[in-house]
């Protein structure tokens, strides 16, 4: 960096006047009386910006900007697809959205997908996550066995899970076989089966992915805590809940996070085992799926934009909400710019 | 030029790649890039191409209200004219009215796909089943014989959706007017009660439980558990289908040769249903060209497709009538006879439902099939989803 923005550097090392005791000996830097104004930086820094970042933005502009203002116009015009758009019909897209129950049903099922996953797959893997932060013999083997899923493409997840979970498929017949017949399902038909289903496929799936983040976030939990608190006759159990989870926190709620912006978007999975056209009668439908049966196939291309509208503005507002009142003590100072 | 088909497996790839080069060989200098595409993705990737405007210059058309939406955005090439002599000495002009909108034709037919059942005759022999049903009293029974000899009667690929909603297609035809349909795809007003009608005889058929286990998640054509691949594997002894559907099993059998035993009826009477009797349901398969298509090339590509020999290859790749009718009257085998039969006997023959209204409505049509078949839904529920997707694209 060029040294002609040192002035306008915050923490400028000048420990005269501005500098105030607060409570012990926390200096806090106050802005000084007569500070300069900020200067703009000089042309070679500009330079330097743009080069950085320049292809960045662009792609970003050109291929998440744009197409969302794209599926913003398209929204108001009911299109076909052939030919570029020509009848405007305002917001009568959005209107039949939130009439559609079939949009209302694949909403809810959104948020039972955003909930179960956090209940089901949290505790799960923070039980895994230590149990495989211990040293116990075959560690390395049993980390990669839970990751593997994880690794897998959805495809063959779905395809495999499709072809076992069939009514003619290998659970059932397992089941008949060890005289559960009575256990035997339409797992992925039967509307009061199909979400839990996919629950279960969800959470084998993305378990992995969970525990290896908490492995992580363990593994830069310093030892001499643990320790202490065992020098200090701190059971196993008291560590855990008093040492490990507190500092595990900001790792699961950037986890909660993630997963939860998954489980909106949700799609592959659901559209490779239902298909195009059930995921609806099953209880499976996510508002991706609607977006397109209604829009792609049934060719109604301004309707989809609409609705691909309505799934980023959900998207949008939940990650808002949870980096304002979760995400923000993690976040803080580093993304938010700290207190001036 | 460019080429989409939809026969992306067997004898059917076979038969385009051999047409093609064939075709090029005797025209030299045109050059055919072939894109075979899974019958379920052709419809969705067509649109996405037609509407970036880098259409393939030859694709395979389905008519209806899909081809009309085409035609109104100007994606089509007008062959009216280009259709040769030699082409109408063997296509009977009845045979384009379905690819004919306004006067002008916009696709080369190259099969009729009429609909009916598809049945086994070794299973149908195993339950007692001497006579084909002609009534839909004939077929419950049937069914209940099947299901009396262990047999799953009926097999369904629901989770394509459209097999299920071939049903309510064909309780519609019975129960409706040819009137009523026809009108139906002019003004999307499905209010006469005859449309309610077919939605509970659908009901009440489903409620015999004719449909092989675990249908709703059964795909129509994929693999030998689709509800296609459970007929050429003798698990199901029948299958309301397409005239497409004796290839689709040939390609499924374990020898992937046609199954020997298929034979077809067309689907039973309804009583007290006011369309006429024999009327059938069938799209006419074609081709287009896209309007950017260089026009001499592209005709004469499509001119190609309806000549005897290349129509008799057809027959034979595809095990389904031919449009030709010199090639027509190569066929041989018995189901596809009968199926000929009734289809030149019929007085009324209207496409596909969902081609017929249009993908939207079609496709919401055919999901509240399928919800009505889960328990999700009735009679009602059909006709609202028709009249709310009719509302969509107004």
């Amino acid at each position: 960096m060029s040294d002609t923005q040192h002035e306008s550097v915050r923490l400028a090392p000048d420990p005269a006047p501005g500098l105030t005791k607060v409570g012990g000996d926390t200096p806090v830097v106050s802005p000084p009386a007569g500070r300069r104004k900020r200067k703009g930086i000089g042309w070679p820094a500009r330079l330097e910006i743009a080069l950085m970042t320049g292809p960045t933005l662009v792609v970003f502009l050109s291929f998440v900007i744009l197409p969302v203002a794209m599926a913003a116009y398209y929204g108001f015009y009911s299109w076909q697809g052939f030919g570029p758009p020509t009848e405007f019909v305002g917001f009568r897209n959005y209107v039949f959205i939130f009439e559609d129950g079939t949009f209302l049903a694949a909403l809810r099922h959104n948020g039972v997908i955003v909930v179960l996953s956090l209940l089901l797959q949290g505790p799960a893997a923070v039980l895994l996550a230590l149990l495989l932060n211990r040293q116990i013999r075959g560690q390395t083997l049993i980390r990669v066995l839970v990751f593997i899923p994880y690794v897998i493409s959805e495809v063959v997840v779905g395809t495999g899970f499709s072809l076992m979970l069939h009514w003619d498929g290998v659970v059932n017949a397992a089941l008949g076989k060890i005289g559960l017949g009575f256990l035997q399902a339409e797992w992925l038909s039967d509307p009061n089966i199909a979400i839990w289903t996919l629950m279960g496929i969800l959470t084998w799936k993305y378990i992995g992915f969970a525990v290896i983040l908490f492995l992580a976030g363990l593994q830069g939990i310093p030892e001499e805590l643990t320790e202490a608190a065992a020098i200090d006759g701190a059971s196993y159990w008291q560590i855990q809940r008093r040492i490990t989870l507190p500092l595990l926190g900001p790792t699961l709620r950037i986890w909660a996070f993630l997963s939860m912006i998954g489980a909106l978007q949700l799609f592959d999975l659901v559209y490779i085992i239902w298909g195009q056209y059930i995921a609806d009668t099953a209880g499976t439908s996510t508002m991706a799926t609607y977006m397109v049966a209604n829009g792609r196939t049934a060719g109604e291309y301004g309707y989809g934009n609409a609705v691909a509208v309505v799934l980023f503005f959900v998207s949008l507002v939940a990650a808002l909400f949870y980096q304002r009142f979760i995400l923000r003590r993690d976040t803080e100072g580093a993304i938010t710019g700290g207190r001036n | 030029m460019s080429f989409w088909h939809n026969a992306s497996t067997g004898p059917g790839k076979a038969f385009w790649e051999k047409t093609v080069a064939d075709f090029e060989a005797a025209n030299g200098g045109v050059k055919i890039q072939i894109q075979a595409i899974q019958n379920e993705d052709l419809d969705g990737k067509l649109q996405t191409a037609l509407n970036s405007g880098d259409a393939p210059d030859v694709f395979m058309q389905r008519g209806g209200g899909k081809m009309a939406a085409m035609v109104k955005a100007g994606q089509l090439l007008d062959i009216t004219d280009s259709i040769t002599e030699d082409t109408k000495k063997v296509i009977s002009e009845g045979s384009f009215t379905a690819q004919t909108i306004e006067g002008k034709v916009y696709a080369m037919p190259v099969a009729v796909l009429p609909g009916g059942f598809f049945y086994s005759k070794d299973l149908f022999a195993k339950a007692g089943i001497t006579e084909t049903p002609t009534t839909l009293a004939d077929l419950q029974a049937a069914v209940q014989k099947l299901k009396a000899a262990d047999v799953q009667p009926i097999a369904l690929g629901a989770k394509d959706a459209w097999p299920a909603a071939f049903y309510y297609y064909f309780f519609a035809l019975r129960e409706c007017s040819s009137d009523t349909i026809t009108k139906a795809g002019q003004t999307m007003n499905f209010d006469d009660p005859c449309w309610l009608k077919a939605g509970q005889s659908v009901q009440d058929f489903a409620a015999t439980q004719p449909f092989n286990n675990g249908f709703l998640t059964t795909s129509a054509q994929q693999g030998a558990g689709s509800s296609a691949g459970l007929l050429a594997n003798h698990k199901a002894a029948m299958e309301l289908m397409g005239a497409w559907n004796p290839g689709v099993i040939a390609s499924l059998t374990p020898d992937e040769k046609p199954l020997p035993d298929l034979d077809w009826f067309p689907f039973p009477s309804v009583e007290g249903g006011a369309g006429e009797p024999g009327a059938i349901l069938g799209g006419v398969d074609g081709y287009s060209c896209s309007a950017q298509a260089p026009k001499a090339e592209c005709t004469a590509f499509l001119n190609y497709m309806a000549r005897t020999d290349v129509q008799k290859a057809y027959y034979e790749a595809f095990n389904a009538p031919p449009v030709n009718s010199e090639a027509q009257a190569a066929v041989e085998e018995p189901h596809l006879k009968s199926i000929l039969a009734a289809y030149n006997q019929a007085p009324f023959v209207s496409q596909w439902l969902d081609t017929v209204y249009g993908q939207n409505v079609g496709n919401a049509l055919n999901t509240a099939v399928v919800n009505m078949l889960a328990g999700k839904g009735d009679p009602q529920s059909i006709v609202d989803a028709v009249k709310t997707a009719a509302k969509k694209a107004q």
